[in-house]
């Protein structure tokens, strides 16, 4: 039955691995931190229970102990051993009860902003974050692939000329960039302001004097991850461009005499889907990239969020952080592996005609 | 060997090779050089001059030899990344893409895994998790744990595609067991592709650790070009236009990794005759 | 008049240092109404350089030396690349290329792949006429037409395809057509369909004349009226079918037939490689017959006295000592 819908087929596939992926990576995450010999609790009992009594600090301990999982409960009260201590969940049950408490949206206190929950710093850093990286990785990817499909069809001193600045551009990191961009204008001429997503005096509304501000304060912050992520594309896509000019294809278009745009045409729509392979395979370093350009400029987005994380060794937070960067790299990844199964007929017959054609 | 001989008559190799040795003897005969010193010698973040060529950090110390011992380091930390990943990856890629099967099957879907899910979390769960015994040496392994799977996918196309050809199959009826084959017939056609592999995951493990570095979660134990960066930045150099205090680095991270770019595009223009032109 | 004239066609390649390489030398034939020219020769003999020539693709670093091309009577030479684009290509000179199941754009359906071409070289045809004309031309081949123009190549088998670019190359009714190898990857059962395709075509006055490259002999008599042989950038004998197969006069046809026509009848042919030796640098000044190094019955003179054409037994060789 399912065969009728090879595209329908293609995508319960894929999302069925992705899912895999996700248990996966929630494992990972749940596991990594707990690698070093960190106990949180005792993290935090050192921030809080200066001038407390004996007694208060064992009631504050195992509340936390609790909260944090790391305990067995039954119905809600601590399960003891026979000298009163409580007993250590293993780390299967601690894995269960986060996932439990996942699944219930709690994705944790945070140490530093305790009794803040996880999920509401989240909420609050996300829309930056988003409304930062979709943009510049979007358009990055696009005008890229244009620029790099002009390179290869036309060479000459177009390609001369920009295959080496894309080549430097592609070799610096995002942040390094940024860090270059905020130097030279916010520090040295000024124009553009080095920090945050809005001027320090307002507070996120609806109101104009805001949106302008932060417009103003979007600038520089784009610029460090559109420009790179454009000149990355851009060389990938001349190499794609350059070995599809060579193919049988294109040879037979220009025999049969066809417009230039038209094989332009022809080329771009070719050499862009092993692209968009790469740029699945890239999002994950690239948005891990653009986090870190969060980091230099201040920008309230997740990036900022899980770096005063480490720097105050809030796990809840880190965790939190890494799960939903985890969370979104498989959602972009799953969109554009979607998007090629639309886009390249390759793809839809394989599933069609069985493996190995 | 004769084809990585013929590497030195592109221009672009020649650029980037040596760019990449001028910083590499940098790193190694620098201190026979220069007075290098993790005293503190000077006044807080003193700019440039005759005695201290790039200045001093907010502790005082002279940025020239903490910058040769960052070089030091963040190459270290790339070469082991880099080895660590390339060997894991052309390995499993190999064997994966030669064997076929399930056990390609099994190790694809691996590779894949850890494809998706991002290095950076992945080291930054795990840097995290050290709060204390972050040497450089932890660092590049774990780098190279998480980087090795882009060699891996790149190397099992080329290893896949090898199989079918003739002289392979004629070794395989000649009964050669797999390990034979792989050494004897397929690493040689490879070494080529696992060359240029190899130095872009240097660059990358130079990368991800200047990276990893700047947000704080690098050695403890010593200086590399990102703790320098994280240095400036916690310490508000950026905004106060202390210039020499990230500059020098972001520049030197800059050209090692812009020059191990050029060996590997022209070592993939002279390799793969298709791009020249 | 004939429908396509060569005369005296010479092409060279200008390498980046300067350096001329003569691709192409002193190539001339006719061909009327109906006939198939067959060219053979082994790989470098220059046959590639010699069909972007005859199409008018003179696109650097390939420029003409001397000589002319003429399509009913109108030359190739000379001409702005656009003109050779938007007039000849398809339309007086068509191409069918080697390999050419993989010709076709992988993510395009074939009748969008035909309507472009179509587009390109028409004014203002509507989409309806256009699919009309494609299906009434495709139901020529004897293929499931609505399936195979609704089709991406990938969903095609080889046979398919290769009718399609057929289909393709033909549908501005060209008068000339070139086919470089159009059977050599199908199974023989396929390669008889396409034969017979070509015929038929040929019949029906869907294009005039036809260039047939191919490295199989056995094909080559089936299929040619006249015979090219090519080595080293000249036709070194030029005639019939008959007299080139089974009484070849140049040294090098007379050792090509010998090593071609070993083989059992029906089994493929192997490429002409088995004589010794190989095909001159032509980047290098040539000072007489360049088939003299490999050549059997050589003497001193050969390499010494440019080789002309002669006429010898009814046909054209380039051998002052043949016979």
């Amino acid at each position: 039955m399912l065969k009728q819908y090879p595209t329908l087929r293609y995508i319960l596939q894929r999302g069925g691995w992705y899912f895999i992926t996700f248990v996966v990576a929630v494992a990972i995450n749940f596991y990594l931190p707990r690698l070093g010999s960190n106990n949180p609790v005792k993290i935090i009992m050192g921030n809080t229970s200066q001038g407390l009594s004996s007694e208060a600090v064992k009631e504050k301990e195992e509340k936390y102990l609790k909260e944090f999982g790391l305990v067995k409960v039954k119905n809600g009260n601590i399960v003891r051993n026979e000298d009163g201590s409580p007993v250590k969940a293993s780390i299967l049950e601690q894995f269960i009860s986060y996932v439990g408490m996942c699944f219930k949206g709690d994705l944790g206190t945070s140490f530093q902003k305790y009794p803040k929950k996880v999920l509401d710093v989240i909420k609050e850093a996300v829309p930056w974050t988003i409304a930062l990286q979709l943009p510049t990785i979007l358009f990055g990817w696009i005008v890229g692939n244009v620029l790099g499909a002009l390179a290869a069809y036309k060479r000459g001193i177009f390609d001369k000329v920009f295959f080496p600045i894309s080549l430097l551009l592609s070799s610096l990191p995002f942040f390094v960039f940024g860090m270059l961009l905020v130097y030279q204008f916010a520090v040295v001429w000024d124009c553009f302001p080095a920090m945050g997503g809005y001027a320090g005096d307002l507070i996120p509304t609806f109101s104009w004097a805001f949106f302008s501000s932060a417009a103003y304060h979007y600038v520089l912050p784009f610029f460090s991850i559109f420009l790179i992520a454009a000149g990355g594309q851009a060389i990938g896509m001349r190499s794609m461009g350059i070995y599809e000019l060579g193919t049988d294809y294109i040879k037979y278009a220009k025999w049969l005499g066809l417009k230039e745009t038209r094989i332009i045409a022809y080329l771009f729509r070719n050499a862009m889907l092993p692209q968009l392979t790469g740029l699945a395979l890239s999002l994950g370093t690239m948005i891990g990239g653009a986090l870190i350009t969060e980091m230099i400029f201040s920008y309230p987005g997740l990036g900022m969020a899980m770096l005063t994380a480490i720097q105050n060794n809030d796990y809840p937070m880190i965790q939190g952080c890494t799960l939903l960067i985890t969370v979104c790299v498989l959602i972009a990844n799953f969109t554009v592996d979607i998007l090629i199964g639309f886009l390249d007929p390759r793809v839809k017959a394989g599933l069609q005609i069985g493996k190995g054609k | 060997m004769k084809q990585f001989l013929t590497l030195f008559k592109s221009p672009m190799f020649v650029i980037g090779f040596s760019l990449f040795v001028g910083t590499l003897l940098l790193a190694l005969l620098g201190p026979l050089v220069f007075n290098i010193t993790t005293e503190r010698v000077g006044v807080q973040y003193a700019p440039p001059s005759g005695k201290y060529w790039f200045g001093c950090d907010d502790l005082g110390r002279d940025y020239v030899s903490l910058l040769i011992k960052g070089l030091q380091a963040s190459l270290y930390v790339g070469f082991l990344a880099g080895i660590i990943a390339t060997t894991l990856g052309t390995l499993l890629g190999i064997y994966g893409g030669f064997k076929g099967g399930l056990v390609d099957d099994i190790i694809n879907m691996v590779t894949n895994l850890f494809i998706v899910i991002p290095s950076i979390v992945i080291i930054i769960l795990i840097s995290a998790s050290f709060s204390e015994g972050r040497s450089l040496t932890l660092i590049a392994v774990i780098i190279g744990m998480t980087a090795w799977t882009w060699s891996a996918r790149a190397v099992r196309a080329q290893s896949s595609a090898l199989k079918s050809k003739d002289h392979i199959s004629l070794a395989k009826m000649n009964g050669a067991n797999t390990f034979a084959v792989i050494t004897l017939h397929i690493l040689p056609y490879l070494a080529s592709y696992v060359f240029m592999v190899f130095i872009l995951q240097v660059a990358t493990g130079i990368l991800t650790e200047a990276a990893i570095s700047m947000i704080g979660l690098g050695p403890l134990d010593t200086v590399s070009l990102g703790t320098i960066l994280n240095q400036a930045k916690n310490n508000g150099a950026l905004s106060d236009g202390i210039w020499w205090a990230f500059l020098p680095a972001t520049v030197i991270i800059t050209m090692v990794v812009f020059a191990l770019y050029l060996i590997n595009t022209s070592a993939e223009g002279v390799f793969n005759p298709r791009l020249r032109k | 008049m004939a429908i396509f004239e060569v005369d005296n066609l010479s092409l060279h390649y200008l390498t980046r240092f300067g350096k001329k390489i003569h691709a192409v030398t002193g190539v001339t034939f006719n061909m009327e109404k109906g006939e198939i020219l067959g060219i053979a020769g082994e790989s470098g003999c220059g046959k590639s350089t010699l069909v972007n020539g005859l199409m008018g693709l003179f696109i650097p670093p390939l420029y003409p030396t001397s000589g002319d091309v003429r399509v009913n009577g109108e030359s190739l030479m000379n001409r702005t690349p656009n003109d050779i684009r938007q007039n000849v290509l398809s339309r007086k000179v068509s191409m069918i290329p080697q390999g050419a199941f993989n010709a076709l754009n992988p993510t395009r359906k074939v009748k969008d792949i035909a309507a472009d071409v179509m587009a390109a070289h028409l004014k203002n045809v509507d989409k309806k006429e256009i699919y009309d004309r494609l299906v009434e031309r495709f139901d020529l081949f004897g293929m499931d037409t609505k399936k195979v123009l609704n089709s991406f190549p990938i969903q095609l088998t080889a046979g398919e395809r290769q009718r399609s670019v057929i289909g393709i190359s033909t549908l501005l009714n060209p008068q000339m057509v070139i086919a470089d190898e159009p059977t050599s990857a199908l199974d023989v059962t396929t390669q008889k369909v396409v034969i017979r395709l070509i015929f038929d075509l040929l019949e029906k006055g869907i294009f005039s004349t036809m260039i047939f490259i191919t490295h199989e002999l056995p094909l080559l008599r089936h299929v040619a009226d006249n015979i090219g042989i090519m080595y080293a950038g000249e036709f070194v004998e030029y005639g019939t079918t008959d007299q080139i197969v089974f009484d070849p006069r140049h040294p090098y046809t007379k050792a090509l037939m010998g090593a071609m026509l070993s083989a059992e009848p029906g089994q493929k042919q192997k490429k002409p490689t088995a004589i010794e030796g190989a095909p001159p640098n032509l980047a290098n000044p040539i000072f007489g017959c360049r088939f003299a190094d490999r050549c059997p019955v050589a003497k001193e003179d050969c390499k010494k006295s440019e080789q002309e054409i002669r006429m010898v037994a009814g046909r054209q060789v380039r051998c002052q000592y043949a016979e």
